[in-house]
């Protein structure tokens, strides 16, 4: 399934697979430089995903005391799957009481889980090189597609990774194994070029060749993307990170404004959209 | 008594039949197909869609939803394909033998009224479950379900619309919520549910802004079940007809709960959200829990909360 090509366009949505909802047992729970973490699950009955689908995960794992409080279960990118025996990994960053409780999990307990969810990112045109830019957390919504795009060849596969410090770049290592062309850029300056992410997107968009841009991060950071792009005129694709309850189209909650007015729900209709399309004024 | 699958679960709200005594509630379960994937709806009593408007409706910008302690404050605005595309569009793509329950909403009686009458012999709709959570436009944006002179002029309305089983979801934003039960049972309502969302607020002390776009929300979740509960015993004590609890069911025993103090039938909402096939558990466990107890049908249950004065 995560090798199968998609139409170029904004999102993917055929192929999908058909979502699981299960408890997976957690295999590890590792650091991950900063107050990022790496958890592993084995997701029983895992499909397959696509670069840029995602899943819902309860907030900290379940059994012993029953726990209604943090309530919601949290969206958070497929990073990979490797073995392809429902091993996944998901790379997230604590940064309240759902992602510390989640954080905490053992091995051998067990985590609820909806997923795959939502539409996958398109493959560039064949003339297209790929610029992947990532800030944060949203790094992990990247690292699948920059593998396969890696893997399938082509005019090339760029990957500009931004965070307020070294410590901070989730995946780094992983993508440095892969046969693109890294950058890393921090607040501080602890690695890579001192700044923000967006100032590598300026460099990289200089060159002439036809690009189209993958975006996933802190709002703002998205938007700025968006500009970039659109300021020389190359398609852009964003993977949105607004809050849910579900996951897949019934609270309603992740509505994201679009610029023709009305709104796409980040779930159902995303988290994948065109950049162009997104009311970047409105969104929260 | 000890074989879950030997317990008689039918239970009949207000004229709906039902195969067992769980409902998905209204605005937490879509129009029914998004959730196959995760579970056969055909193991639930049914479901009651989401609560259609004359037209289309988009909803608030965002923030739609906070989390709250054990809560989820919403303010979605009754975000809905509009009546015409649900019975069009909507309705053929559920599964045969679900049963499904309309919901309306509207701003104005008459539209309530109007909706009624298009969704009022449509083969798959069992019944049509009011919303009278909604301002009401001509008096100034207070809730049909807070005044119960307005209440009881939209249950009329109605109720001379259909003849379908009729269930009004009350608000419990009130103080007497067993005399807006009262209300619903004088104007000829079949059932009544309760309770929709509570009218909350939450604030973030950073931006010194309330964290919904809309100001305030509808809390839901674990949070209000124990007030639910309170209403819901009240309302069952004042009226005759049945009562279909809602409110922050999580597990097969909340749903025992609101049994026993009265409900016919309950609604499972905000865990949906948290695991979508929480409703088919909650129907199974409720079974079990009688056959544990000897109770040879759900019906024996309702009501049957001891040691209460009176």
């Amino acid at each position: 399934m995560a090798d199968a090509l998609q139409p170029a366009g904004a999102a993917a949505t055929r192929g999908l697979p058909t979502p699981v909802r299960t408890e997976a047992e957690v295999l590890a729970c590792q650091p991950e430089g900063g107050a990022n973490r790496r958890l592993v699950l084995r997701v029983p009955g895992w499909p397959g995903f696509a670069p840029g689908q995602f899943a819902m995960l309860s907030p900290g794992a379940l059994g012993g005391a029953p726990r209604s409080d943090p309530l919601l279960p949290r969206p958070m990118a497929v990073y990979r799957a490797p073995g392809g025996d429902g091993e996944v990994e998901i790379l997230f960053k604590v940064t309240g009481r759902g992602t510390r409780l989640l954080a905490d999990a053992l091995p051998g307990q067990r985590v609820r889980f909806v997923g795959p969810l939502g539409l996958a990112f398109a493959d560039p045109e064949p003339e297209e090189r790929a610029i992947l830019v990532a800030g944060g957390t949203g790094i992990a919504s990247l690292y699948a597609l920059a593998r396969r795009l890696a893997r399938a060849g082509g005019p090339g596969v760029e990957v500009l990774l931004g965070a307020r410090s070294g410590a901070d770049l989730m995946g780094r290592d992983d993508f440095a194994a892969l046969d693109v062309r890294l950058h890393t850029a921090t607040e501080d300056g602890s690695e890579g070029s001192r700044g923000l992410v967006t100032a590598l997107l300026e460099a990289a968009l200089q060159e002439g060749a036809p690009a189209r841009v993958y975006a996933c991060g802190p709002t703002a950071m998205m938007r700025r993307v968006a500009e970039l792009a659109a300021a020389r005129d190359r398609p852009c694709v964003v993977s949105l990170e607004n809050a849910m309850a579900c996951g897949f189209g019934v609270c309603l909650g992740c509505a994201a404004p679009l610029r023709g007015g009305g709104f796409a729900l980040v779930c159902r209709d995303g988290p994948v959209l065109d950049a162009a399309a997104v009311d970047w004024e409105r969104m929260p | 008594m000890s074989d879950a699958a030997a317990v008689d679960t039918r239970v009949d709200l207000g004229g709906i039949a039902l195969r067992n005594p769980v409902l998905a509630a209204s605005g937490t379960f879509g129009y029914g197909s998004e959730f196959e994937p995760f579970l056969d709806l055909r193991r639930l009593g049914g479901f009651v869609a989401k609560s259609l408007t004359l037209e289309p409706r988009a909803g608030n910008p965002p923030p739609r939803i906070a989390e709250t302690p054990s809560g989820l404050l919403n303010a979605i605005s009754l975000e809905n394909v509009g009546v015409e595309a649900f019975i069009h569009q909507k309705l053929p793509a559920i599964p045969d033998g679900v049963t499904v329950i309309a919901s309306v909403f509207e701003t104005e009686i008459d539209r309530y009224a109007e909706v009624c009458k298009r969704l009022t012999g449509v083969a798959r709709v069992a019944g049509i479950e009011i919303n009278a959570s909604c301002p009401h436009v001509k008096s100034g944006g207070i809730e049909f379900g807070q005044d119960p002179k307005l209440l009881a002029q939209l249950v009329r309305g109605a109720r001379r619309a259909t003849g379908l089983p009729l269930v009004i979801k009350l608000s419990p934003n009130v103080t007497d919520i067993a005399a807006m039960a009262r209300v619903c049972e004088g104007e000829g309502a079949n059932a009544v549910s309760l309770v929709n969302a509570l009218q909350a607020l939450e604030v973030d002390i950073e931006t010194r802004r309330p964290v919904l776009s809309n100001v305030l929300g509808g809390l839901s979740g674990p949070a209000i079940r124990p007030l639910a509960l309170r209403m819901v015993w009240q309302a069952a004590r004042a009226v005759s007809i049945p009562v279909c609890g809602i409110g922050g069911i999580e597990g097969p025993a909340d749903a025992v709960k609101f049994l026993l103090c009265g409900a016919t039938a309950v609604q499972v909402g905000t865990s949906n959200y948290l695991d979508p096939g929480v409703a088919g558990q909650i129907a199974d466990g409720i079974a079990a829990y009688a056959a544990r107890h000897g109770v040879a049908r759900l019906t024996d249950l309702v009501g049957a909360l001891e040691g209460v004065p009176g």
